[in-house]
């Protein structure tokens, strides 16, 4: 059970630092709470009391969002349910629909945001390895000023961050990619409310013939601490001629980054399938040509 | 093809009411006031729908509707004894209970009637509300009949007391009469397994079952859907784990139940093969529902991928990393 | 702590209150409003039971600091129904038949009212993807996507009301129709109190203190510091059972509260009744218990082990019960056999997840009789145990049962009733014990794993010739329903064929792990899953398809089963018959049947590949 002496909801972000500062050692910050919540109860926290919790959820700078053909910047609290319910961002960040579809549930999503997911610093946080291929760059604010970091600077190990006292990620800003083919790739032991295993994250696009690709953008967490990028085999891909061939080279190529020391023999396993069903996915919805693209092909694999 | 799909079935049978030992149960009836019911006995729902399987019975034995039955609580101090809510044993004994005190209760309100029109009391009919001597016009509404009854000072009651004709095991080499009604059952299921991450889908299961007779048939269903899902999260996912007992599944975020997105379609088909002893045909439905689902979806997932799952639950993990053995030893046999 | 000045329009009434800064809008919701509709099935998110609209917006009220729904608009399962008629889509659940123990209703309830809301066209796939926040453990969801569909329908217009209305029969013959639930209306509005929904004046609030051992001797107990505690009402041990200390359903071999030693994690050590839950909460975690640990058992191999540690004196072996069943002579059976198959089979330990913890309610009666209210399967044998425990006449002991919010053999065992009873009667006040999700799964008898060897002899027309069955079951530390659990396993567990020659051991054993009790299909689930494997495994090898091979051996009318009982009707040939025929099964051997064509037909559901909504938006678009 998570007791409190007083829950602070400050207005603006001038107030929560005053309350930061008030309470510093004493407090904790809450975002959407899905996480603080089941946190503090038995088999995992137990009983636990924090003097104060600072909600920072509605405060005004964390809830922008602006969407441009370059650009996404997202305020801190966004809610993940946003990258389903709002066309512009899912068109800018086309693997994050197919990625938000599978966190938690509608209801928890509507509440759950995108910077509580970052600083919770899960390795199987799904949304990461999405932005991550987004060159996703966090906005750190304290009372003295403003730095940006890299994201996958920004995640240092299950549970780290480089969150020093005193600071808020406030926004999250990456490319958007607009035109791209996005698709997303997990496994756990069920299809609602589940864990990943593993979670790849693929943005691919293709020449006007939908015969080359262009670019390809990949992330992938639940096997290592962090979220990774798969920057050698975006190398490898981009530029060449989409085949089965291709796409089996690449496939094999990241399976030495699943460093978890339980499951390693099942996640390197799948991971090599999940490459080739996302690129095949991700292809597919960046309009490939079907001459290329076979739905045998499709079949063999998705 | 990355997903397989395959089929299995397995049979089973089950056992009706408390096992090798003698079962019993009890209940009061009244036709009320106004024509409508009073059934005392200790039961209370615990979801299977037997509160609507009793009203349905009082409603049919004394001619009355449904929602005109009230059923009193159970209460050890306030009804008789019925005993538990479990072992398959609510319809088979509380139901035929039901049916005899309901039977005693309206047989006092048609002798009265009968006494009253100077008609053979088996003449007597009650329906939907009414009662009503064949072949003439003498035809009242149930509770004008109880306001007879009462000017007569006759209370139209009943009771009943219903038990099972078993015994207990021998302790040497098991023989005995466990149970007075069996019941059987057979399920076919598809399965969808992914070879690329080793998940099994449950994509239909057909049911049959004999359940002596359905007093209530989207009842039955309801017993049986819910039954083949409750197996499903054994076969597939659930796992209560311990270490040095310490449970490591405390909570539902690591005790993974199953959601609407991991069920089948369940197709049930209700086969009657009524009881010859109790007086309504009822058997039940409960327990035997779940028993063929998980020897059903292992057998689907050899049909589907050649591999036999027969430690459970059967994990995505462990799924894969037998089909993966599978294929190293063809390749093997091969070289 | 600076108490919230919270308001908010809930149910479209403005209310202003003074809540607590950790409160969770679900506490108040249910504690300060008494808006008990709505339920707390895990308190972490995973549920669903709890799901209402904050402004509009479906949310899970266990995750929602109250502070943080300041000045919204909350609408709850009451407020559907405001005016006593039901919407059309509990109208639709009341129809279908889709609430069983009704518990996770009115959370799916409003899960659905979000679904249709957002989308009124969903059909049904996209309504499964939006109720994957609420889990059912009745009904198998199949009525709830019924009854979903059915409002939509009603809703657009394609189907018309009277779709909603109840049955009538002719000729009042009841039996047989699809009489609407008489529960339903109830559930599907939230009126139904739980155990857990109910309150009564001056009611305390119960905690249990658990052992943190697996095996342990305890040395002392001292519950001086909680009961200084100011509102602290009442503390109980062992030393405060006035009777014969022990339950079970078969053996009585468990205190209301350990005594002299704790045999498995979690196991009831003392209780505390305070004036609220969180102090009573606090006053048990006050209460020192000192342990000195002991040798512990963690599985049933190592329990029946020669020089095993002991856990319970009456059996030094750790044999909780062991059946034996015996027809024929199997060594002779095996020999005659043309074909041997021997395998193993593992089955795990499960949990009821019933939606509704356990809770009940006790009080002492102007009478002098001790009342307990709760979701107890058997309150006629809780009664009997119970007088002897408190050391009174069966006439002073009632019980009343309590709406049960999933049951499946886990509330069957007296595991709290016994402590409630005692702190009625030490505080003279009314008191009410609610479990959370947690004490539930780690305290309450779970499903008995198993480890099973089979060995089952052929003669090449598929004859069974002999059948060797041992199970060797966990049963954890406490008998509960062990030796029924292994004699229904031992009558049943061959399945309903014929066997000329069969040894069928099952044998339950007490570990130190939670115990093992009642579970819907009762020790029957895990041999029949050995079995039914086996016949599959077998007909690879003799080149028989499985319907065959069960009809080879089946029971016919008039056939003595394993414990030599002479049957009359034998239906299973009936049942195989119609499986058969409305799967559409083609013929083949197991394992070899590749390539057939009765695959994928009717009766399926599409496989999922999340995303049913994106779907939805390619057809609208489409459409426009």
């Amino acid at each position: 059970m998570l007791t409190c002496d007083e829950y602070l909801t400050p207005a603006t972000l001038a107030d929560a630092f005053a309350a930061m500062a008030a309470h510093r050692g004493r407090y904790r910050i809450v975002a959407g709470a899905t996480d603080t919540l089941p946190w503090a109860r038995e088999g995992r926290a137990g009983d636990v009391h924090i003097p104060v919790l600072i909600d920072v959820a509605k405060i005004p700078e964390l809830n922008e969002r602006h969407v441009d053909e370059r650009r996404v910047r997202l305020g801190a609290a966004t809610a993940i349910q946003r990258f389903l319910d709002d066309a512009a961002l899912a068109r800018a960040l086309p693997a994050l629909p197919r990625c938000a579809v599978w966190f938690a549930d509608d209801q928890i999503r509507a509440q759950a945001t995108i910077g509580g997911n970052i600083v919770n610093a899960s390795p199987a946080a799904d949304v990461n390895p999405c932005l991550i291929a987004h060159e996703a760059v966090v906005e750190i604010v304290s009372a003295s000023g403003k730095r940006t970091l890299p994201l996958h600077d920004f995640l240092l190990g299950p549970g780290k961050t480089a969150l020093k006292e005193g600071e808020l990620l406030t926004a999250i800003e990456c490319d958007a990619l607009p035109g791209y083919g996005g698709s997303f790739e997990k496994v756990g032991h069920r299809r609602s409310l589940v864990i990943s295993l593993a979670c790849l994250a693929f943005s691919v696009r293709l020449d006007a013939d939908g015969r080359v690709i262009e670019d390809a953008r990949i992330g992938l967490a639940g096997v290592c601490p962090v979220p990774v990028r798969l920057r050698s085999v975006e190398g490898f891909l981009r530029g060449k001629k989409l085949s089965e061939e291709l796409l089996e080279e690449a496939a094999d190529m990241p399976l030495d980054l699943v460093q978890s020391r339980t499951r390693q023999e099942y996640r390197r396993d799948i991971l090599r399938g999940f490459m080739m069903r996302g690129l095949i996915t991700a292809a597919k919805r960046a309009g490939a040509d079907p001459a290329v693209l076979s739905s045998e092909l499709e079949a063999a694999y998705v | 093809m990355a997903r397989k799909r395959g089929r299995g079935m397995a049979a089973c049978w089950y056992g009706i009411a408390r096992t090798a030992t003698v079962d019993r149960a009890a209940a009061w009836a009244e036709i009320d006031d106004g024509g409508s019911a009073k059934i005392v006995t200790g039961v209370t729902e615990i979801g299977e729908g037997i509160l609507t399987v009793l009203a349905q019975i009082a409603a049919h034995e004394m001619g009355l509707k449904p929602e005109d039955v009230v059923i009193g609580d159970n209460d050890t101090a306030r009804a008789p004894e019925a005993a538990h809510a479990g072992a398959t044993r609510q319809t088979y004994m509380i139901g035929n209970v039901v049916a005899l005190a309901s039977r005693e209760a309206r047989a006092k309100l048609v002798q009265v009637m009968a006494t009253m029109w100077d008609v053979d009391p088996v003449t007597i009919r009650t329906e939907n509300g009414f009662v009503f001597a064949e072949n003439t016009n003498h035809k009242i509404s149930m509770g004008k009949a109880v306001e007879h009854c009462k000017q007569r000072g006759v209370v139209p009651v009943g009771s009943a007391t219903f038990g099972t004709d078993t015994t207990g095991l021998d302790g040497a080499d098991g023989s005995g009469r466990p149970w007075q009604a069996y019941v059987f059952g057979c399920q076919v299921a598809e399965v969808e397994v992914d070879t690329v991450t080793g998940e099994v889908q449950v994509l239909g299961v057909w049911a049959a079952h004999d359940v002596g007779r359905a007093v209530n048939p989207k009842g039955v269903e309801g017993q049986i859907e819910g039954g083949i899902v409750q197996a499903l999260g054994q076969a597939l996912m659930e796992d209560y784990q311990l270490q040095d007992g310490h449970t490591t599944t405390p909570g539902f975020a690591k005790y993974i139940l199953p959601t609407s997105l991991d069920v089948p379609q369940i197709n049930s088909i209700i086969v009657e093969d009524p009881d010859p002893i109790g007086p309504l045909g009822v058997k039940g439905i409960g327990e035997p529902a779940m028993v063929p689902t998980i020897p059903a979806i292992m057998n689907a997932i050899y049909d589907a991928v050649g591999v036999r799952i027969t430690s459970l639950p059967a994990t995505p993990e462990k799924v894969l990393m037998a089909i993966r053995a599978k294929d190293r030893e063809h390749a093997q046999a091969a070289e | 702590m600076s108490d919230l000045a919270f308001s908010a329009i809930v149910n479209g009434r403005k209310i202003s209150r003074t809540a607590k800064p950790s409160q969770r809008l679900l506490d108040f919701i249910r504690d300060d409003l008494n808006l008990t509709g709505n339920k707390e099935g895990c308190g972490a998110g995973e549920c669903g039971t709890c799901s209402v609209f904050v402004d509009g917006v479906l949310m899970k009220s266990c995750l929602l600091p109250v502070a943080k729904v300041q000045g919204a608009r909350i609408d709850t399962i009451e407020s559907l129904a405001k005016t006593g008629e039901l919407s059309v889509l509990q109208k639709a659940f009341h129809k279908a038949g889709a609430s069983q123990c009704g518990y996770c209703i009115p959370g799916m309830v409003m899960a659905a009212t979000a679904a249709l809301r957002i989308n009124p066209f969903a059909d049904r796939e996209e309504i499964k993807e939006r109720l994957g926040g609420n889990i059912c453990r009745c009904t198998g969801y199949q009525k709830i996507f019924d009854a979903v569909e059915l409002a939509r329908d009603v809703q657009n217009g394609h189907l018309p009301v009277t779709m909603l209305d109840g049955i009538d029969a002719e000729q009042g013959d009841y039996i047989g129709k699809n009489v609407s639930r008489i529960d339903a209306p109830s559930k599907v509005s939230g009126r139904l109190k739980y155990a857990g929904d109910m309150l009564m004046p001056d009611m305390l609030h119960v905690h249990v203190l658990r052992s943190p051992h697996a095996h342990a001797k305890i040395l002392s107990i001292d519950t001086s510091a909680a009961e200084a505690m100011e509102g602290v009402e009442g503390v109980i041990t062992c030393a405060d059972v006035p009777g014969e200390d022990g339950f079970g359903v078969f053996v009585h071999d468990q205190p209301v509260m350990a005594r002299d030693k704790v045999r498995y994690v979690g196991e009831a050590v003392a209780a505390v009744a305070a004036e609220d839950p969180v102090l009573a909460r606090q006053a048990a975690a006050a209460i020192k218990v000192v342990y000195e640990p002991l040798p512990a058992l963690f599985n049933a191999e190592d329990a029946l082990k020669p020089g095993a540690p002991v856990i319970h004196d009456y059996a030094p072996d750790n044999v909780t019960k062991h059946i034996p069943i015996r027809v024929g002579d199997v060594e002779k059976g095996f020999a005659e056999s043309d074909l041997v198959i021997e395998e193993h089979y593992d089955t795990q330990a499960i949990e009821h997840a019933y939606l509704e913890p356990e809770a009940g309610l006790a009080y002492v009666d102007h009478d002098g009789v001790v009342v307990v209210i709760s979701p107890s399967q058997n309150i006629t044998h809780h009664r009997h145990m119970l007088a002897k425990i408190i050391a009174k006449p069966i006439a002073k002991v009632r019980f009343i049962m309590s709406p049960v919010g999933g049951g499946f053999g886990g509330k069957e065992d007296m595991i709290y009733q016994g402590m409630l009873a005692l702190l009625a009667m030490k505080t003279g006040r009314p008191v009410r014990l609610v479990f959370t999700r947690e004490e539930s799964i780690a305290s309450t008898a779970k499903r008995h794993p198993s480890k099973t060897t089979l060995r089952m002899g052929f003669m090449r027309d598929g004859r069974i010739r002999a059948v060797a069955f041992k199970m060797i079951s966990d049963g954890g530390a406490y008998g509960l329903s062990t030796e029924g659990v292994m004699r229904k396993a031992a009558i049943l567990g061959a399945g309903p064929y014929v066997i000329p020659n069969l040894q069928m051991d099952t044998i339950g054993v007490y570990t130190n792990n939670t115990p093992s009790g009642a579970f819907r299909s009762f020790g029957a689930l895990q041999t029949q899953f050995a079995t039914e494997t086996h016949l599959d495994i077998a007909c690879e090898r003799l080149g028989l398809d499985p319907f065959e091979i069960r009809r080879i051996n089946m029971m016919r009318d008039g056939a003595t089963t394993h414990t030599k009982q002479k049957l009359k009707s034998v239906s299973i040939g009936r049942v195989l018959d119609a499986a058969e025929k409305a799967s559409g099964w083609e013929k083949g051997v197991s394992g070899q049947r590749y390539g057939r064509g009765d695959l994928g037909g009717e009766g399926l559901r599409p496989a999922v590949a999340l995303g049913a909504r994106f779907a939805a938006d390619t057809k609208q678009e489409a459409a426009e």
